[in-house]
């Protein structure tokens, strides 16, 4: 297929962008690499811990030199060591990736879950009741952060209420009711911010197919008002939902980080925000390389999918 | 005679065709393929066409709108085509262009003083009330008057946008005018005012046109000459009695069947003749003579070569390689 | 209403926390980072207004010392970003090419990146601060504002007065500065908001993590950070910053839908009520006239606009015979689109609606018997459920714009054999079969693979054919043509023409052509009805409107077209209407039509006149027909 020759291949050249850039960053970064890894607090490291340093990232080296091994490294899937423990970053990586996708996974459903139906009622209902209040509940939750949100949901349910847990972590396997519970406190921190982003997305294409011709010789043809609005306005509807869900995973993403770090949620986030206070550079630089790896992973997704549901991008 | 205002020669213009790295390599679409015509001072050609056969295409690439792919053209002896940019420039205000959407020409965010004012200026600066006045006179001019000079475009109707639009393109006294559909968005009521004003216009500055639209009836109505267009390429030209009471290449003869007539009993009387099917795309036209797979008279020699232009005698030209088709009586 | 009050509340408070922010240092608030261990979680009291924090801190001071750095660094980093992002897409968009790609594509490298995870690379690089913050913030936000200057400048491209200004001989700087700068300004100025508004949260987030604004300063997110692990114990604390952060957020994005109204005027429309479940009630007496299957009597239909309810009809009568085809002329305005949606019941929802007189059909072979009551419906009351049984069935209906009227997203199959699978019950293979048959019978060749071609990959002249099939695929007895050959070019228009006329004496259905185009109307019409400004103002047989005229308007209108006849007097004049159709907000008293008459009298404008009957099927507004 053409069209997904085509969404493959700028998705690889990102990737390798991002790559490049997560590699060039460091050296950008004005003084020696080793040299500003070390300082902290205006305190200049001393001689011998900078060349410790060089000599174990291999700073010592060409930059080409750097670089093919850098890259040459990432395609065989390893991402170095900690400076922390020396551990394995990618193994730790692999553990941690599946939670943070589940937590993305699951407010995003909830979202198209609560914000579909919300924007087609809306929308048919326009100007009534529901699509006052509605349009209200969303104005508010575009000005929640994830992270407030969060807080405030351990206030309430945790701290006041005692009714579930402030946060941490059981694995499905081990229970998964008590899994589920764990998950359903950071997923709604995080779908409060893209229920509206859905809502209001719904909302206005609904409007807009509404009025289509299309939909005016569908009735005229004598469909039922139920055909009329699943097939012909809401379907077409979800190209431009998928379209803005792909353009706002940078900021969903962006609240996991917040959230996993507010529901004590072992997931990749929890890692980076670790590794950023203690300043593990080769373990920050993995962890942003996969989220990116992923972030283009799913738009390439909504780019299918969009070419699923619209066959003029498909057959052009 | 002396030589013409507007001098096209060979005028080609392609659009699309380079493929990116990701893409494949689309077929250029050949809207404009091979299109010479003049124009002299004081001369009003009407360029008629269906929609894809490349006639607004012709009207901005004469004006460098668009750039031309390739082929010349003159204008007043200057070679437009190898114009610096400022040259360029300095030669626009020879130029002017009316355009077919009264709603999209204006620019919503000036007012009427300073889209007239505009064009007022490239004639030189003037001090403010003499360029006000300037203004004013070019809008009793349009029929309009000095009360509408702090309006914005959003106030007044489609009409008396198109107007404005005359205004703005006479304004800066130019020696040739494009005027591409300038009443195919309007009524048929305000149709004629804007027709009736725009042929007035034209009598009593002389400026030479080149006016674009797919209604033979107002081509007839102001054209000295007819041009008619199909897929890119120009099919027929002729003083604008000729090819209306001859017209000889058997597209404009369609063209000419297919326009429906005001009079009920002559439309019912007279046989129906129907072209069939559409234009073909202009990405990939067909072979030999573009207007071959509608056409009743083609022939196999027909899809062999490209016919050009042929002289008939009495500035009549036609590219039909058939000369034995008897003329019927339109 | 309430739209208003919250909007003004936060504007209200929007400048509240602005001035608060400006004025923090020269208030009289205690230092906001003076500890006073014994305060710790301190209630409020005269000194401390909220209270104090975990260090004895005032949080009064610390919340307005706070919205300092918030609304600092997001206003800074919003404008940079700006200044730097329109300039890039207003460049990109207006040359394209070569500057396009240099300007555009390197932004899509920091688009890759989540802006979250950018800004925590950066910080573990080279450590928080809140100058970093404000540099990093203004790089995150560049492509946001390109983007949409780029995509605004493109679209304004493409708008005819920018290129009247290059035809101008205006420069590209004073094209792009002046021209289209203020024409994207609407966009941008929305974007700035929702960017201030990013920032803010972006900011608070990472000073939360403790990655952002640094100690002692005060920043909101460094507020909750301090208050969480107190939150049971003090959770005022924790609650003032989050309130001030989500009202500010919240204001600003207020702020910023009341400038999207502003710019985009759209969205303000005026609603109808809901309808009322019981219809209005129906008139049982009422049957169409003798020999004719549709009888439209005093229609009115009253449309919503943003500045006032509108009648679009205003008593419109009018009748077709089975097997005729009846032309509703008029221009824009005149109400003659409004007619027939009225008859499908398919007004815009809310917007539209039919607020009186009767539209009367006669089921089939009822109109031959003098209609009984039982088989007359009266569509204008009938329930929706119903009105869906007669549609398609027993009216069809095909549109103008044959792009538009056929869904993109499904194939002509699918969108035929639902219509017919929609008419009576019938297996997909059934269907299918008769589908191809119903192409074939509209002149399309190769019907068989046409079925699994989509809209866009068919022609013009196609996709109407295609309409017409779905128009008829229920075997209706009257089909309303809107406009159907408006859209296309002149010999597409001829094969379509005769192909409605064919089918109409085929299948001896009644035709309602609406449509501006006399020539057409001359080709096609047996009766003609001639509309303006929500009126009929002239309605009889063909040859009577073209060759006798009666009134001023309809000679008018036929007088205006340009006719064929030698031009060789280049003197001449087309005849023309004065003036133009008058403001439907707004009509004269007495005939509409008076203003622009060139035979009007006194009493014309005095009363409205009514239709009068001036020979066989022949009916004329105007009290002046006979003398003129």
């Amino acid at each position: 297929m053409h069209y997904l020759a085509r969404r493959t291949a700028v998705a690889a050249v990102t990737l390798l962008t991002v790559a490049t850039l997560i590699f060039l960053l460091l050296h950008l970064v004005p003084g020696d690499p080793a040299e500003v890894l070390l300082s902290s607090g205006g305190m200049a490291p001393s001689h011998e811990s900078v060349q410790a340093l060089r000599l174990e990232l291999g700073l010592d080296r060409p930059l080409g030199a750097q670089y093919a091994s850098y890259l040459g490294r990432i395609l065989q899937g390893n991402l170095g060591t900690s400076f922390q423990d020396h551990a394995s970053i990618s193994a730790e990586i692999a553990q941690r990736l599946p939670r943070t996708l589940e937590l993305i996974l699951a407010s995003t459903a909830l979202s198209l879950l609560v914000g579909v139906p919300a924007g087609l009622l809306a929308a048919l209902r326009r100007g009534g009741f529901w699509d006052g209040l509605f349009a209200s509940l969303a104005s508010l939750g575009l000005s929640m952060p994830a992270f407030v949100t969060g807080t405030l949901l351990i206030l309430l349910f945790s701290q006041t209420l005692k009714l579930v847990p402030a946060g941490g972590y059981v694995g499905f396997w081990e229970s998964p009711g008590q899994h589920l519970i764990y998950l359903l406190m950071p997923a709604v921190s995080i779908a409060v911010g893209l229920i509206p982003v859905v809502f209001r997305m719904v909302r206005t294409s609904v409007l807009e197919f509404l009025e289509r011709e299309w939909v005016r010789t569908a009735r005229a043809k004598g469909l039922g008002e139920r055909r009329v609005l699943t097939l012909h306005v809401l379907r077409n509807a979800l190209s431009p939902v998928v379209t803005v869900i792909g353009l706002h995973l940078g900021t969903l993403l962006g609240g996991t980080v917040l959230v996993e770090y507010v529901f004590n949620w072992p997931g990749l986030s929890g890692m980076l925000v670790q590794a950023v206070e203690q300043r593990d550079y080769p373990a920050v630089q993995g962890i942003v390389l996969v989220i990116c790896i992923l972030f283009v992973l799913i738009n390439l997704g909504v780019d299918v999918i969009y070419g699923l549901l619209d066959p003029r991008v498909r057959t052009r | 005679m002396t030589a013409p205002l507007l001098s096209v020669r060979n005028l080609v213009k392609l659009y699309g065709g380079r493929g990116g790295p990701f893409s494949k390599a689309a077929a250029a679409i050949r809207a404009v393929d091979d299109v010479s015509f003049d124009i002299a001072s004081g001369e009003v050609v009407g360029l008629v066409g269906e929609s894809g056969s490349g006639k607004s295409t012709v009207g901005r690439t004469v004006l460098r709108l668009n750039e031309p792919t390739s082929g010349a053209i003159s204008f007043d002896g200057e070679e437009l085509t190898r114009a610096t940019p400022a040259r360029m420039r300095a030669l626009r205000r020879d130029m002017q262009i009316i355009f077919q959407d009264p709603f999209s020409s204006l620019n919503p965010r000036a007012r009427v003083e300073e889209i007239i004012g505009e064009a007022v200026d490239l004639r030189g600066p003037l001090p403010r009330g003499e360029r006000r006045a300037s203004v004013v006179r070019m809008l009793e001019h349009v029929s309009l008057s000095a009360d509408h000079l702090r309006r914005f475009p959003h106030e007044f109707s489609g009409g008396q946008r198109q107007r404005l639009s005359i205004g703005r393109a006479l304004a800066a006294r130019p020696r040739l005018i494009v005027a591409d559909e300038p009443v195919a968005a309007l009524d048929v009521s305000i149709q004629a005012q804007i027709m009736n004003l725009i042929a007035a216009l034209q009598r009593e500055t002389q400026v030479a046109m080149l006016f674009i639209s797919h209604d033979l009836g107002l081509v007839e109505f102001i054209a000295d000459r007819v041009m008619v267009m199909y897929l890119g390429r120009v099919v027929e030209t002729a003083p604008t009695r000729e090819i209306y009471r001859r017209p000889r290449h058997p597209y404009t003869r369609a063209l000419l069947a297919a326009t429906p007539s005001i009079d009920p009993r002559a439309a019912r009387a007279r046989p129906r003749v129907l072209l069939r099917g559409e234009p073909p795309s202009p990405a990939n036209p067909p072979s030999g003579c573009a207007f071959r797979t509608r056409c009743a008279f083609a022939l196999e020699a027909c899809a062999v070569a490209r016919p050009a232009l042929r002289d008939i005698g009495g500035g009549h030209q036609h590219a039909c390689l058939r000369d034995d088709i008897d003329t019927p009586r339109v | 209403m309430a739209k208003h009050v919250t909007q003004n509340l936060a504007l209200a408070f929007l400048a509240g926390i602005v001035l608060l922010a400006i004025l923090a240092p020269v208030l009289p608030l205690p230092d906001p980072i003076a500890m006073d261990v014994m305060n710790r979680h301190g209630s409020p009291s005269f000194a401390h207004l909220l209270g104090a924090d975990e260090f004895g801190r005032d949080t009064l001071s610390r919340i307005a010392f706070g919205a300092r750095a918030s609304l600092a660094v997001a206003f800074i980093a919003a404008v940079l970003a700006g200044v730097a992002g329109v300039a890039l897409g207003l460049v990109g968009g207006y040359f394209g090419g070569w500057p396009e790609i240099l300007a555009m594509r390197p932004l899509d490298v920091i688009l890759s990146f989540p802006p979250m995870l950018l800004a925590l690379l950066t910080v573990a690089l080279i450590g928080p601060g809140t100058e970093t913050l404000t540099v990093l913030l203004a790089v995150l936000f560049v492509p946001t504002y390109a983007r949409v200057a780029f995509g605004e400048t493109l679209s304004v491209r493409h708008h005819e007065y920018v290129e009247a200004a290059r035809a101008l001989g205006h420069t590209a700087p004073r094209i792009l500065f002046r021209t289209i700068l203020s024409n994207v300004a609407g966009p941008i100025l929305v974007q700035f908001s929702l960017v201030v508004a990013a920032c803010i949260l972006l900011e608070s987030g990472l000073s939360f993590l403790g990655l952002g604004v640094t100690p002692p300063e005060s920043s909101w997110g460094l507020m909750i950070r301090g208050a969480r692990p107190y939150m049971y114990q003090a959770p005022m604390q924790l609650l003032w910053p989050c309130l001030a952060l989500v009202l500010t957020v919240y204001s600003v994005n207020r702020v910023c839908d009341m400038l999207r109204d502003r710019f985009d005027p759209k969205a303000a429309v005026l609603w109808f009520p809901a309808p009322r479940k019981t219809a209005r009630a129906a008139s049982p007496a009422a049957v169409p006239a003798m020999g004719k299957m549709l009888d439209v009597r005093g229609l009115v239909t009253e449309i919503a606009t943003p500045r006032g309810v509108i009648r679009a009809l205003d008593g419109v009568s009018f009748s077709v015979r089975p097997g005729e085809t009846v032309a509703l002329v008029g221009e824009s305005g005149s109400g003659k689109s409004m007619t027939g949606l009225s008859i499908m019941q398919l007004l815009p929802r809310r917007v539209g609606r039919i607020a009186g007189g009767e539209i009367l059909y006669a089921r089939e072979g009822a109109e031959r018997s003098g209609a009984s009551a039982a088989a007359a419906v009266d569509l204008a009351r009938i329930p929706a459920a119903r009105m869906r049984a007669h549609r398609g069935q027993e009216i069809g209906m095909v549109f103008q714009e044959p792009m538009a009227c056929l869904n993109p997203v499904y194939t002509v199959g699918f969108q035929l054999t639902e219509a017919l699978r929609a008419h009576g019950r019938m297996t997909k293979a059934e269907a299918r079969a008769r589908a191809e048959e119903e192409l074939r019978r509209v002149g399309i060749p190769d019907p068989a693979r046409r079925l699994n071609d989509y809209p866009h990959q068919l022609s013009g002249g196609m996709r109407q054919r295609v309409a017409i099939a779905i128009a008829l695929c229920g075997r209706p007895r009257l089909l309303i043509a809107d406009e159907p050959t408006t859209a296309l070019d002149v010999t597409v228009q001829a094969q379509i023409l005769v192909l409605l006329d064919d089918i109409r004496k085929m299948q001896g259905i009644g035709l309602v052509f609406i449509t501006h185009n006399l020539g057409v109307v001359a080709e096609i019409a047996d009766r003609v009805v001639v509309m303006y400004c929500g009126q009929v103002v002239e309605d009889g047989p063909v040859e009577d409107i073209f060759y006798r005229p009666l009134h001023p308007y309809t000679r008018g209108l036929i007088a205006s077209v340009p006719q064929d006849g030698g031009s060789a007097d280049k003197s001449r004049q087309l005849f023309s209407i004065p003036g133009t159709v008058p403001n439907p907000l707004d009509l004269p008293p007495g005939c509409r039509f008076a203003p622009r008459c060139p035979e009007a009298i006194a009493a014309c404008t005095k009363a409205p006149p009514a239709m009068e009957a001036a020979g066989a099927g022949h009916q004329v507004r105007c009290i002046r027909w006979r003398e003129i």
